[in-house]
């Protein structure tokens, strides 16, 4: 297959800081996720493959073509950045309509367009609504549906679901899988492994500006089982639910945290943790406020990658 | 680059129609309006029939051309460049097939346009309000048409030079303020041809002159020739608005972490 985007020796500093070293890379068509923690480069090196940094060494192209001021290529280019900012003095409806006019949509077409990624989206009955009225997850859809509306070849999307609650994430994981036609390819940034898991087995993991591994998602799985998992929940009762956990032998570690109500536990069994839970909680009539598990220990395969 | 920069034009001019700056803006445009009701309601209770065009053309001198279009240049022009990047919107509009430059000219022309409007109508009504009486002398719009057309010159040219401003200083308002209220004021009340280095000399240069005393200082305008004023504007315009396009087609979309 022939490579869609390329990029040669791609390095780029902001003064004194890497942002990105020597990224050599050959994404072809598919769903391609792009892991790392926050900072590790992801945002960089998305904006350098979308020409809106110049590289500082080395090139991107994409189709053939040196992307840095060529704007021509953005008709078969979507991309939808991180940042929450729209224009928020426009409808959803308006906001597209007139981006697909700067691609040079004549009116009906653009509309049309319009329409169909709205439909996409499930936003049609809001298209009318102010985006600053517009939910978190809601403007998300909207970031997407710009990035979809002229049917691009290529999509980038930049940390698509951050922010999303686990709904929100659900109906966004949906949305990418639906829409990923023949041909087309996906890029998707995130901190968070099972997002892009449940997204692609294709990823690049990223960490301080290098590409530290490209290849099988199940690779890195295997790496996260060998680490322990560190899950935070703040329950109604911790101490009734850590007396039932340390009878488990999956479970590592029970630890209390200071706050009263919060309970830290460590697994290298993620999933089983996560199917016991409910039960247990049901039985024991626990209240569950929050559970986190931050990047899902993804700092300790980037550790054991770099050799710390 | 035309259709990309009409392109350009009118998602701004819609976006910039609808936004809260204009409004208030168009308000604050509106403050000759209110100045002309006061001076023509002291006419009337003063019973005076004195000529009000002296009023109209201090008002455009003061107040509009001092103030206002430095005002709507300085929050309009010094945007064009920043405020998507501030906003961080930038990639909305850069990951779309139109080049930098077109971005800045269409922008450029869809700001220009507005504040024309805005400083336009408040023009437009204090002259009818100043001139209820003789709404029907046709030699009076002639003086309502230059006073319009030496705006649309303040303002084609002030936004162009803020666009730069925009394009290379973090702080464009800062340095506008001091541009404009300060290097502005201050050089046009010098003999001889140092005032040639402001923009308001060229504008003053295609209006009526009295010699009227501002403040403590004389002003002492040594006018350009009009057709020289108009060419000097125009080619303001075109330098700035270039440098303005160079600078921007480097700029680049810095990730905040």
């Amino acid at each position: 297959m022939t490579a869609v985007i390329e990029t040669r020796s791609l390095s780029k500093w902001y003064g004194n800081v890497l942002g990105l070293s020597d990224v050599s890379l050959s994404i072809e068509p598919g769903v391609i996720g792009l892991l790392g923690p926050n900072g590790a480069g992801k945002s960089t090196f998305l904006k350098l493959i979308t020409g809106q940094l110049k590289p500082s060494i080395g090139g991107a192209r994409v189709f053939g073509q040196i992307i840095w001021n060529n704007p021509k290529l953005f008709s078969r280019i979507g991309f939808c950045p991180e940042a929450d900012a729209f224009f928020e003095d426009l409808t959803g409806w308006e906001f597209l309509v007139n981006l697909l006019r700067l691609h040079g949509f004549p009116g009906a077409e653009a509309k049309r367009r319009s329409e169909r990624a709205l439909e996409i989206v499930e936003l049609v009955k809001d298209k009318d609504r102010l985006i600053r009225a517009y939910s978190r997850g809601m403007r998300q859809r909207l970031k997407f549906a710009q990035a979809i509306a002229h049917d691009p070849e290529v999509i980038i999307l930049d940390e698509p679901m951050s922010g999303l609650d686990p709904l929100g994430k659900r109906k966004f994981i949906r949305l990418i899988r639906d829409y990923r036609g023949e041909g087309r390819t996906i890029i998707v940034s995130s901190h968070v492994l099972p997002e892009i898991e449940a997204l692609t087995k294709n990823i690049i993991l990223i960490h301080q500006g290098k590409i530290l591994a490209t290849g099988d998602i199940h690779d890195v799985r295997e790496l996260i089982e060998r680490h322990p998992h560190i899950i935070s929940l703040r329950v109604s009762d911790r101490r009734r639910l850590a007396g039932r956990l340390v009878k488990e032998d999956f479970i590592l570690d029970v630890r209390f945290e200071k706050r009263p109500d919060t309970l830290v536990i460590e697994t290298r069994q993620r999933d089983k943790f996560f199917s016991l839970l409910p039960a247990l909680v049901l039985e024991e009539q626990i209240e569950v406020e929050e559970i986190t598990s931050p990047d899902d220990n993804l700092q300790a395969v980037f550790d054991y990658l770099v050799g710390k | 680059m035309k259709k990309p920069v009409l392109r350009v034009f009118s998602f701004f001019f819609f976006l910039t129609k609808r936004s809260r700056r204009t409004r208030v803006f168009f308000f604050f445009s509106f403050l000759p309006v209110l100045i002309s009701l006061v001076f023509k309601m002291d006419q009337v209770f003063k019973a005076t029939s004195a000529s009000v065009m002296p009023t109209f053309t201090s008002i455009i001198l003061l107040f509009e051309l001092q103030f206002l279009i430095l005002i709507l240049a300085l929050f309009f022009g010094t945007s064009i460049c920043s405020e998507d990047i501030e906003g961080k919107t930038l990639s909305y509009i850069t990951t779309r097939p139109v080049s930098k430059p077109a971005i800045v000219v269409g922008k450029y022309l869809a700001y220009t346009l507005i504040t024309i409007l805005m400083a336009g109508a408040g023009t437009i009504f204090s002259f009818l309000i100043l001139n209820a009486e003789r709404l029907l002398q046709p030699s009076l719009y002639l003086e309502l048409f230059r006073a319009l057309a030496v705006l649309s010159l303040g303002l084609m040219t002030y936004n162009a030079f803020f666009t730069f401003f925009g394009a290379v200083f973090r702080r464009a308002i800062f340095f506008g303020l001091i541009f404009g209220f300060g290097w502005e004021n201050v050089i046009q009340y010098f003999p001889g041809s140092t005032q040639r280095f402001t923009i308001v000399h060229y504008l003053k240069s295609l209006l009526p002159y009295s010699g009227s005393k501002v403040s403590i200082l004389t002003f002492r305008l040594e006018p350009t020739a009009p057709g020289l004023a108009v060419l000097a504007l125009f080619l303001i315009t075109a330098v700035f608005l270039g440098l303005a396009c160079l600078v921007f087609s480097w700029k680049q979309d810095i990730p905040e972490d």
